[in-house]
């Protein structure tokens, strides 16, 4: 019979307690499958909300300091950047970063 | 003690899900199968089975509705034929990954084209490799037991899988014999109820099905593949059980008959084996060492008892009622398996397989006769004449 290694094992059948602390499923951070990051500018963000609208991941953050992007989970499909009417939202290829090589060290 | 009823094999079958009191029930037509549902229906009509009877609109529907039903907790039926088992294949891997042990019935069909509404075994074994249990009634008795047998061993806690309960088409599924029907009270003595152990529930939420990385796939695939070898042992002791309330003692895998002292054996599964041990019988009485051995499991495969039982003999012979069209040996998948588990030993019998009984063709006492002939000749010759033989074409 096959050992699974403790720190492989996964849960029973892979069923997961719901709803996820946050919303987010620690074991399913999926933002590293982004080529490129979406960056927001708060300066000239007009807090309209069309990004918070169209974002199919639910990753645009509203909060007292305005608006950011949950990194986590933005695949950075780039939808946000082309509806934003005051552009102040651009994307940059991961590699530019010192922590935003996670894809290239894992293919997914 | 029960009661004895001409049924045939879907008939059977439906009075032992009476008996289990399944709660969730989805359909699609088709034939050979579709008449387990027409007496289902009726039951739930008058009154005799208390449960929901979703008409789906399609078998992929009907499976996807049966998979909802057991993850919340539902003892659930299904159950389809030929096209209809192969449409519905998407749903097999989620269900037995998502451990839900939903029993589903095959009456087998053969795959189109055309549209040959005979029996073959392909349409059941080409969802093999799906995680779900499998095997094959002989009889509508073993129909009937089956069906509350796969049910107790798939909700076995130290389990957690759907089943494929097959029966052949109209050889099972339609040809009344008769089959004892036990009490109540000791279906009720052999299957506890169905406790699921992660319900879908609103006042305690799970998540079932979540996406996962490539990391973690592996580890839950090395899981259910020990729930097979668990599903060995366990097997053993239901059956025992079985055997213990309702007084008929099955063997747990695999069944020898007149195999003392044989020199050969037919290797089969299912309807046909009926004829084969009148065709032993007539065999033996001019004398032909030959014997049967016929599988009740092909999910999981027992390969110590096959390894155990068939090195016994010189040679045999694999009837098949299936095929996988390119296959090594270009035989049938029964003969895979079965080569696989000698492959070990320190005897080997010769092997070859028998494509009969394909398209639905009943296998004759003659064809029996004609394979017999066929195996005694490489039993003492000690060389395998052929790996596949058409029977009915071949010479």
């Amino acid at each position: 019979m096959v050992r699974i290694p403790k720190e492989r094992e996964l849960p029973w059948a892979g069923i997961v307690p719901a709803p996820a602390p946050n919303g987010e499923q620690p074991a399913m951070i999926t933002g590293n499958w982004r080529t490129l990051r979406t960056i927001l500018d708060k300066e000239t963000c007009t807090q309209c909300r069309e990004c918070w609208t169209v974002c199919p991941d639910a990753c645009i953050i509203e909060s007292d300091e305005g608006f950011s992007v949950n990194l986590k989970y933005c695949k950075g499909c780039g939808l946000c950047m082309s509806v934003c009417p005051s552009g102040s939202i651009s994307r940059v290829p991961e590699i530019e970063f010192e922590d935003g090589v996670v894809r290239l060290e894992k293919p997914f | 003690m029960g009661k004895k009823i001409f049924a045939t094999g879907l008939g059977g079958a439906a009075q032992a899900l009476r008996q289990a009191d399944v709660d969730v029930i989805t359909s699609y037509p088709i034939r050979p199968y579709t008449a387990v549902m027409m007496d289902l229906a009726r039951m739930v009509a008058n009154g005799e089975l208390d449960a929901e009877f979703v008409h789906a609109e399609g078998e992929h529907a009907q499976l996807s509705i049966v998979h909802g039903a057991s993850a919340a907790g539902a003892r659930t039926f299904t159950g389809s034929s030929g096209v209809g088992v192969t449409y519905a294949f998407e749903t097999y891997s989620p269900i037995a990954g998502g451990r839900c042990p939903v029993q589903m019935l095959i009456a087998d069909r053969t795959l189109d084209p055309p549209g040959d509404f005979g029996q073959e075994h392909t349409d059941a074994l080409s969802c093999r490799d799906q995680g779900w249990l499998m095997g094959w009634a002989e009889t509508p008795q073993e129909a009937y037991d089956n069906t509350l047998m796969f049910y107790r061993i798939g909700e076995d806690p130290r389990i957690m899988l759907p089943q494929f309960n097959c029966q052949d088409g109209y050889f099972v599924s339609h040809i009344p014999m008769m089959t004892e029907i036990a009490d109540d009270s000791q279906v009720k003595e052999f299957l506890p109820p169905y406790k699921p152990s992660h319900p879908l529930d609103p006042r305690k939420p799970v998540g079932h099905g979540p996406q996962i990385f490539p990391d973690q796939g592996p580890a839950l695939e090395a899981a259910r593949a020990t729930i097979f070898e668990t599903a060995i042992p366990v097997i053993r002791e239901v059956v025992n059980d079985f055997g213990k309330i309702f007084g008929r003692k099955y063997p747990p895998f695999v069944e020898e008959y007149m195999t003392d002292d044989a020199d050969f054996v037919f290797f089969i599964s299912g309807a046909h084996s009926h004829t084969c041990r009148f065709a032993i019988k007539h065999l033996r009485e001019r004398g032909v060492k030959v014997g049967l051995v016929r599988i009740r499991f092909i999910r999981p495969w027992p390969t110590e008892d096959v390894m155990k039982s068939l090195s016994k003999f010189k040679a045999v012979g694999v009837i098949e009622t299936n095929n996988s069209f390119g296959c090594a040996m270009g035989g049938g998948i029964l003969a895979l398996e079965v080569r696989t588990s000698l492959y070990d030993s320190p005897k080997k019998p010769l092997i070859t397989s028998f494509m009969a009984g394909m398209g639905g063709e009943p296998i004759t006492l003659k064809e029996f006769y004609w394979m017999a002939e066929k195996l005694a000749k490489m039993a003492t010759s000690g060389k395998l004449e052929k790996q596949v033989f058409w029977v009915g074409f071949d010479e």
